[in-house]
């Protein structure tokens, strides 16, 4: 019986080691309460279109001659709130960094469509704020119980492709770039959304017991992760994160 | 022209003869190490190499080596001569900074000759940098700073490191100005926590700081909020309402603020208390402030929960609080000029300005008002700050106020006398004479003094009393005389006072005080006193007031009576407790240990019968307290009920009965020898007195005894437990029928005889028969009887079974143990009957007589 347990966890823990080990710099917090305040604040303020869409229709000429009302998201491109509320709380976070990991894959080819230095400066900051969420992605992974589990799969999110389709025409493609980051607004307030209920959860917990909200959410995560030989296997790359920082 | 020649010239030579001089400068040897950086304090050699070449040119070895640092020869004891080439010097303990050292050698004998030269730096190793903070100044990057430790003499590098888990961000290195402080060349992220570090480097060592790892909104320091603009409000003239724009960080936190504001002319700063602006907010309303008062104010904010730092102060604004009514009335006075009219006098007001504290605001006008006695008022609104009016000679009352955009002030009221007035004053009336002077600029102070024009002794006398009377001491107490019965200036007062039969005594009381205390008093004295009250012209005397002096002071009975009290209850105490302790030998010797005939009692035993200690279910049965004494009935019933609980109320009340009846039946000799006849009865205490008499002769008596109407299969023993030595007729089975016959019928004559003779043996007055003490020791009365008879009927009635007699029976018998002989014959007689009624097998009966008997279990 124990021998049967320990081939079980050994995997799981020579892969957690791995995770774990991969990205070997500044360390991370270990206070849940704190980072999935920090996260929470993160989604709340980049769910802004002040803080990059308007800035992208501003640049590209899409605020006038009510241009602004064929922005919309389309269908598809992000995964809804309902979707997000369905994963278990490793998958959402794999989902997340997934699809920030396009995003920032995207604006660097909108960052050529955009000429004026203030502007790209500004886009630059949005991509940092980006990466710093991912990293707090990183940590959030690392404190969730069994963090060695890798296994599950993450939903792929078809729409958001790293550059749009290259016969269009500019228009078009400043278009389509529009209606991208009105998605990932839309996105980034679905994560505030799931962030805040894990919150109270974790309030719920607490008047509870302590550990009864992360208990929860791993259990959760196992629970979805019956179904993972049905699933294909999608691993984070967390060496996709190292990168020199923006100005 | 031919300057330029010349000047091409001395080129060309300098050119040729330093290509010539390169040649012959070649050094004879070198010094290893070529350019060194020695710590401090540390030890070093360096070591001259002499060329080949040059030791045959000049016929040298390394002998011939000598060293010197900035131009002076080093001893030779610093040297070794490693080989015919080398020569090395060695310097311990290194405390200059820049040392010029030159290997020399001695050519021909007296030509010094320099062969090499070096310069060795010495310096220290960075120390670990300390106290690194950090700071984002929003809108800016992130500064960090530190403190970077001893000076090091050398060249340091510190190089600023951060990074997140994830991501490693670009060294900043320091400016050669600023070498303790970098600026990253990225904005901050909020909410992530980044770790940052420094490494000071240079020749001598790398040494790294401690790692910080926050979030940069924790060191953010704020924008200071802008646009500060100040407005008033009309309702209140105290209040200033104070708006702002926060900075754009608002957006990511919480902010709390300082807010300081002063007088336009004050230097120093009031603060709201922080607690009131400990949150995000636009505005702030002021109070307590002072009406139409300009106040100037700043704001500062920072994060909320405190972390991080201080925004600076924003621009200060100002406002002006709104105006209120005048707090105070304009002091103003009259100057009085003849007039040329007769009956006529002009009278001019005049009076001040009010300071702006009192003021509250712009003074628009002063409204005058005359009242003449018995007129009507007359009103008058002035502009100015003085008015001149035409009154005719009688007295006027003058009121001023001041009006501004709010209300009017309260009156200042002036007297101005008639023309003709003489001072009508009278004797003996106190007058209040207040004088102001006047100056140029206005009225100056006021001051008053009661006079008499002539003084009289007081028309009453002060009326004392006792306020409070010890024993020895009375404290009095009285009134001031009212002004209208003074007649003068109180100068002092006399107390007198005297006993019945005693001298009066006189005590002088100054005429400020209205107590005085009498002490040295005697005690349960009648006292009377008066007193006096004197002016310069003499005094008068007051009612007489008596009192009597208590016997005792207060709490002097009771410090009395309770020692004596506790006394007694000690001794009390003592008493009982030596009783208690002897009680022993007090009985010795006042009731010797007699045995007692009426605690014997038949005790049980059979092999197949529990020992009586076991009848555990009886126990729990009589579990009531009450029942201590009886602790086992044994009942013959004919059937196997169970008593109700009422049968055991009943048993409980006969049950006290018998404690007090066996109470009074315990004296000399135990006159209740009766009791013992009860065969269906036995008490707890015979436990007790059999282990009490051991050592005394015990009793047996064989009994055939049936269990639960069960025929005994096996002989039933029985045992008394009396002390009394054993009777040679209770052996003897005649005897015993004699008892089972007195069972039956009480009053028998032998049966009488039987327990007259056994108890006579014990007895102290043999000739008093058991009955007739029996009578006189029993309490119980005929009502109490009679009362429990019915009772027992009320209760044995509804259920009508023999067990219920029984107990009835053996209730009433127990409860009577030593009762009169009619009592028990009528209730034992009963009890029979119930017993045959329901043809229960009589138990106890004597059915063999053992010798030796059995030990009670």
């Amino acid at each position: 019986m124990q021998a049967q347990l320990l081939w079980r966890t050994l995997p799981s823990l020579v892969l957690g080691l791995l995770f774990l080990s991969m990205p070997a710099m500044g360390s991370c917090s270990d206070k849940y309460p704190e980072l999935l305040g920090q996260l929470q604040k993160q989604a709340d303020f980049m769910q802004h279109t002040n803080t990059l869409l308007d800035l992208y229709i501003r640049s590209q000429g899409l605020d006038k001659n009510g241009l602004k009302e064929h922005c919309r998201e389309r269908p598809g491109a992000f995964p809804s709130k309902d979707a997000l509320q369905r994963l278990s709380r490793r998958v959402f976070l794999r989902t997340l960094d997934t699809t920030l990991g396009q995003v920032l894959l995207r604006l660097a080819a909108l960052e050529q469509d955009i000429p004026k230095a203030q502007d790209l400066e500004m886009l630059s900051g949005v991509k940092l704020n980006i990466r710093g969420f991912k990293n707090n992605i990183h940590c959030m992974a690392q404190l969730l119980p069994g963090s060695s589990e890798t296994t599950e799969p993450t939903p792929t999110s078809p729409g958001a492709s790293p550059s749009p389709t290259p016969t269009l025409d500019t228009f078009q493609r400043r278009l389509e770039g529009c209606r991208f980051l009105h998605g990932y607004h839309r996105f980034m307030r679905s994560v505030g959304q799931v962030f805040r209920e894990w919150g109270k959860s974790l309030s719920r917990s607490r008047r509870h017991s302590p550990h009864q909200g992360l208990l929860k959410g791993a259990r959760r995560m196992q629970l979805s992760g019956r179904n993972k030989r049905l699933m294909p296997r999608v691993q984070l790359a967390p060496g996709s994160h190292r990168g020199a920082p923006g100005g | 022209m031919l300057t330029l020649k010349i000047w091409i010239v001395q080129a060309l030579f300098i050119f040729f003869t330093t290509e010539s001089v390169g040649e012959l400068l070649d050094p004879c040897g070198y010094i290893k190490p070529e350019s060194p950086i020695v710590q401090l304090g540390s030890n070093f050699t360096a070591v001259c190499v002499l060329k080949e070449k040059c030791m045959d040119y000049f016929h040298v070895n390394a002998n011939y080596i000598f060293w010197k640092t900035n131009h002076v020869t080093i001893p030779k004891e610093q040297y070794t001569i490693i080989n015919k080439t080398a020569s090395s010097v060695t310097f311990t303990d290194i405390s200059l900074l820049n040392i010029q050292l030159t290997c020399n050698i001695r050519t021909f004998g007296q030509i010094d000759q320099n062969v090499y030269g070096i310069r060795i730096i010495s310096g220290l190793p960075p120390e670990k940098p300390t106290n690194l903070s950090c700071i984002v100044n929003e809108g800016k990057k992130m500064m960090c700073q530190w403190d970077p430790g001893r000076e090091t003499y050398l060249e340091t590098n510190f190089t600023l490191k951060s990074e997140w888990a994830t991501e490693k961000f670009a060294d900043c290195k320091t400016k050669r100005d600023t070498p303790t402080s970098c600026t990253v060349d990225y904005s901050p992220v909020y909410f992530v926590n980044i770790e940052v570090w420094v490494e000071a480097e240079n020749a001598l060592g790398k040494v790294t700081s401690d790692h910080i790892n926050f979030d940069p909104v924790d060191k953010v320091k704020p924008s200071p909020p802008h646009n500060l603009s100040v407005s008033n409000s009309e309702e209140l003239s105290s209040i200033l309402k104070l708006t702002w724009i926060n900075s754009s960080i608002q957006g990511f936190i919480g902010l709390k603020y300082n807010i300081q504001y002063r007088t336009r002319d004050a230097s120093t700063w009031s603060q709201i208390p922080p607690e009131d602006t400990a949150s995000t907010r636009y505005s702030f309303t002021v109070q307590d402030l002072k009406p139409f008062t300009e106040y100037v104010f700043r704001i500062r904010c920072m994060k909320e929960d405190g972390k991080g730092f201080w925004s600076d102060w924003s621009e200060e604004a100002s406002g002006i609080t709104y105006e209120d009514r005048p707090s105070k009335a304009p002091s103003f006075w009259y100057k009085i000029e003849p007039s040329h009219t007769h009956g006529y006098r002009s009278v001019q007001l005049i009076w001040k300005t009010l300071p702006p504290f009192e003021a509250n605001g712009k003074i628009l006008d002063y409204e005058v008002t005359l009242t003449r006695w018995k007129s009507r008022l007359q009103n008058y609104t002035v502009n100015d700050t003085k008015w001149t009016v035409n009154i005719t000679n009688d007295r006027y009352i003058a009121t001023l106020t001041a009006r501004n955009l709010v209300g009017k002030s309260n009156a200042a009221v002036l007297t101005i006398p008639a023309y003709d007035f003489q001072g009508n004053l009278a004797e003996s009336k106190c007058y209040l004479i207040t004088v102001t002077p006047v100056y140029a600029d206005g009225p100056g102070s006021t001051e008053s003094i009661k006079a008499y024009l002539k003084q009289a002794p007081p028309s009453k006398g002060p009326t004392v009393r006792t306020k409070k009377v010890g024993k020895n001491e009375a404290v009095l107490e009285w009134d001031q005389l009212p002004v209208d019965v003074q007649n003068g200036f109180i100068r002092n007062y006399t107390i007198f006072y005297r006993t019945i039969i005693g001298n009066e005594t006189a005590v002088n009381v100054d005429s400020s005080h209205t107590e005085y205390t009498l002490s040295s008093l005697t005690s349960d004295t009648l006292y009377m006193v008066r007193m006096a009250a004197y002016t310069d012209e003499g005094g008068k005397d007051g009612p007489e007031f008596t009192f009597t002096t208590p016997k005792f002071a207060q709490g002097e009975i009771e410090a009395i009576v309770v020692p004596v009290c506790l006394a007694f209850l000690l001794t009390t105490l003592l008493g009982v407790l030596f009783c208690f302790n002897k009680r022993d030998l007090i009985k010795k010797h006042i009731w010797p240990n007699v045995p007692d005939p009426s605690k014997s009692h038949i005790a049980q035993w059979s092999p197949h019968t529990p020992p009586r200690h076991n009848f555990n279910s009886k126990d729990q049965m009589y579990s009531d307290g009450n029942f201590t004494d009886v602790s086992v009935v044994e009942i013959e019933a004919a059937n196997d009920k169970k008593p109700f609980p009422e049968d055991l109320k009943s048993l409980d009340l006969f049950k006290k009965e018998k404690i007090s009846t066996e109470g009074h039946s315990s004296g000399i000799g135990g006159s209740s020898c009766m009791s013992s006849s009860r065969p269906s009865i036995s008490s707890s205490d015979e436990n007790e007195s059999a282990q009490n008499t051991s050592g005394t002769v015990q009793y047996s008596t064989v009994v055939h005894s049936g269990y639960r109407h069960q025929v005994p299969s096996v002989q039933v023993f029985s045992r008394s437990e009396s002390t009394q030595p054993l009777l040679d007729s209770e052996e003897r089975p005649e005897d015993l029928q004699l008892v089972d016959n007195i069972d039956s019928s009480v009053g028998n004559l032998p049966r009488q005889q039987y327990f007259k003779q056994n108890c006579s043996q014990h007895e102290t007055s043999p000739d008093i028969s058991h009955f007739e003490r029996s009578k006189q020791v029993s309490s119980v009365n005929e009502e109490d009887f009679v009362r429990l008879k019915q009772q027992i009927s009320d209760i044995s009635q509804p259920y009508g079974s023999g067990q219920m007699k029984m107990f009835q029976e053996i209730s009433v018998a127990d409860a009577f143990g030593p009762r009169t002989e009619g009592q028990v014959e009528r209730f034992e007689t009963v009890g029979m009957e119930a017993a045959i009624d329901e043809g229960m097998p009589k138990s106890y009966l004597p059915q063999t007589v053992r010798r030796g008997g059995y030990m009670p279990q």
